[in-house]
C-alpha cells in the first residue's frame, strides 16, 4: 500500500510549515524523511494522519486520505514525538483502551507488548517508565494494528545503542514483509543504515526525493549531500 | 468509543479520587447545617438539608474538564483521534460517558445526602420523612445538576484545552465571578446565570437573588447551557489542529 503526498502546503498564522511538498513513499521499502529540526517532517507526517489540516494538498494512503479509511489503525500505524500517556496508566491498560476504539482484539495487546519487548513492564503505571521504554510503548500502539503502513516520528530517540539496532531490524523486517515504513529523522547515521529511499525537507520544501543510492549510499555521503541540500554550511 | 472511554476512566485513580470528594462535601455540608443551630423539627430545614446533594455538581463540572483538557494535557489526544478520525464521536462519546458517570455521582451523593440528614434527625430527635414529593424534586434536582454540569465540564474542557486554564475559569466563575456579574446585571437577569440557575434546580439556595426561576425553569436554562457547550466542544474540535 503506497503512501502519497501531493503538493501538501500547512500554514499556521503567518508561519509556512510546508510549502507544496510531494512524495511517494512505496510499499516493501523504508523511505527516510530527513530534515533539519523544524523543517517541516512533523507537520508532513500530522497532516498525513489527519491532525492538522493542510491549508492546500492532499495526503493519501493506498489512495484514501486518513480521515475516510475505515477502521484506520488497522492500515495505519503512528508513533509521533508528541503522543503522550497518561502517567497513572499502566502500559497494558494503556494499549487496550487504544484497542477498544480502534476495534482491535485486545490478544493483540500483548502480542504488541511481547513484540517491543515490554512484556514484563506490562502491569506498571507509565509515570515509571523511562524514555527508551516509553519510545517502545508507543511503537506497540502504532503496532497494534498490524497495519500495511507504519509513520515514525523519531522512533531512535531514547533508545540505547542495543535498541537502536533492535529497532533497525524491526523495521527491516516488516518492510520486507510488503509494510509501508516512513521514518522520520534527524539522525543521518541512522537513517542511511536503514532506509532505502529518502525524502529531504528543509525550510518547509521538499529538497530531494529519490534512492539513498543516488547521494552516494554511504553514511558520510548522506551526511554531505543532505548538508548541501538543507543549505548548511559543510 | 464509549468501550474505550469507559477503559480510561477506570484504568486510572485520579477521577475516583475527584469523584469521591463529592459526597464527602454533602455528608460536611449537612452537618454544618445542623451545627450551625438547624432545626431538625422544621420540614424546610430537612429539604435545605437533602439540597446539599447538589453541591456535588461542582465535583462532576471537574470531573468534565478534567476528561477532555486532561488529555490534551498529557498529549493522549492525539492517540485518540488517530483511532477514530472522527472527532464528532470522540466528544459524543464522552459526553455520553461522562454524563452518565455524572449523573450516576448524583445518585450516591443524593443517597448519601438521605443517609447523613436521616442519622442526624434521628440523633437529635427529629422525625425524618422520605415521603412526598418535595423530598423527591429535591434530590431529583440535585441528580440533574449533577449531570448537566459533567456535561458542561465536558464541553469547557474540550474548548479551553488548557487544563489548570479551564479549571480556574470554573472556579473564578463559581466562586467570584458570576455573583459580581449578577449584581451588576440585577437578579431579574442573574436568574438565567448557570449557578443561579442550578441553585433553583437543585434548591441548594445559597443565598443568591431571593427570586431564582422556579425548579423546572432552572432545569430547562441548564440543559441550554449543556446543550450550548456540548455544541462549542463538537464545533471546535472539529477544525482544530492537533499539534
Amino acid at each position: 500500500m503506497e503512501l502519497e503526498v501531493r503538493g501538501l502546503t500547512k500554514t499556521f498564522g503567518p508561519v509556512t510549515a510546508v510549502r507544496e511538498v510531494s512524495f511517494r513513499a512505496p510499499a516493501g521499502q523504508v523511505t527516510g524523511l530527513l530534515g533539519p529540526n523544524g523543517s517541516g517532517k512533523t507537520t508532513t507526517l500530522r497532516a498525513t494522519l489527519g491532525l492538522v489540516r493542510p491549508t492546500a494538498g492532499t495526503a493519501l494512503i493506498g489512495g484514501l486520505a486518513y480521515r475516510s479509511l475505515p477502521r484506520p489503525r488497522r492500515i495505519v500505524g503512528a508513533m509521533l514525538e508528541a503522543t503522550g500517556f497518561h502517567p497513572g496508566r499502566r502500559a497494558r491498560d494503556h494499549l487496550r483502551v487504544l484497542a477498544a476504539a480502534a476495534d482491535v482484539p485486545d490478544r493483540r495487546v500483548d502480542a504488541v507488548l511481547d513484540q517491543v519487548g515490554l512484556a514484563d513492564a506490562a502491569g506498571r503505571r507509565v509515570r515509571g517508565f523511562s524514555l527508551g521504554m516509553k519510545q517502545r510503548l508507543s511503537l506497540a500502539a502504532a503496532l497494534l494494528g498490524d497495519p500495511q503502513v507504519l509513520l515514525l516520528d523519531e522512533p531512535a530517540n531514547g533508545l540505547d545503542p542495543a535498541g537502536i539496532a533492535w529497532l533497525r531490524g524491526l523495521l527491516r523486517g516488516l518492510a520486507d514483509e510488503g509494510r509501508t515504513i516512513l521514518v522520520a529523522s534527524h539522525v543521518l547515521g541512522e537513517v542511511a543504515q536503514t532506509a532505502d529511499r529518502v525524502v529531504i525537507v528543509s525550510a518547509g520544501r521538499l529538497r530531494f526525493a529519490g534512492p539513498l543510492d543516488e547521494l552516494g549510499g554511504t553514511g558520510t555521503a548522506l551526511e554531505s549531500a543532505f548538508l548541501r541540500l538543507t543549505g548548511a554550511p559543510a | 468509543m464509549i468501550r474505550s472511554e469507559f477503559r480510561k476512566i477506570t484504568s486510572v485513580r485520579s477521577p475516583w479520587l475527584l469523584l469521591a470528594a463529592g459526597p464527602l462535601i454533602v455528608v460536611a455540608g449537612v452537618t454544618g447545617l445542623i451545627q450551625s443551630g438547624g432545626n431538625v423539627h422544621n420540614p424546610a430545614v430537612q429539604r435545605q438539608a437533602l439540597a446539599h446533594a447538589g453541591l456535588a455538581a461542582i465535583i462532576t463540572l471537574l470531573f468534565g474538564i478534567v476528561a477532555v483538557a486532561g488529555e490534551y494535557r498529557h498529549g493522549s489526544i492525539a492517540d485518540t483521534f488517530l483511532s477514530c478520525p472522527d472527532r464528532r464521536r470522540v466528544i459524543t462519546a464522552k459526553l455520553t460517558v461522562y454524563g452518565l458517570i455524572g449523573a450516576a455521582a448524583g445518585l450516591v451523593s443524593s443517597a448519601v445526602a438521605v443517609g447523613v440528614t436521616a442519622a442526624w434527625w434521628a440523633a437529635k430527635g427529629g422525625s425524618f420523612r422520605l415521603s412526598g414529593t418535595d423530598t423527591w424534586l429535591t434530590l431529583g434536582g440535585g441528580l440533574a445538576a449533577c449531570f448537566a454540569f459533567a456535561v458542561i465540564g465536558v464541553g469547557l474542557g474540550a474548548l479551553v484545552r488548557n487544563l489548570v486554564g479551564a479549571v480556574a475559569a470554573a472556579l473564578a466563575w463559581i466562586a467570584l465571578v458570576e455573583g459580581i456579574v449578577g449584581q451588576i446585571i440585577g437578579s431579574g437577569l442573574a436568574r438565567w446565570l448557570p449557578f443561579y440557575a442550578s441553585e433553583a434546580l437543585d434548591r441548594t439556595d445559597l443565598g443568591g437573588p431571593s427570586r431564582l426561576l422556579p425548579q423546572w425553569g432552572g432545569g430547562l436554562v441548564l440543559l441550554g447551557y449543556a446543550m450550548v457547550f456540548a455544541g462549542a466542544a463538537v464545533v471546535t474540535t472539529l477544525r482544530r489542529d492537533v499539534t
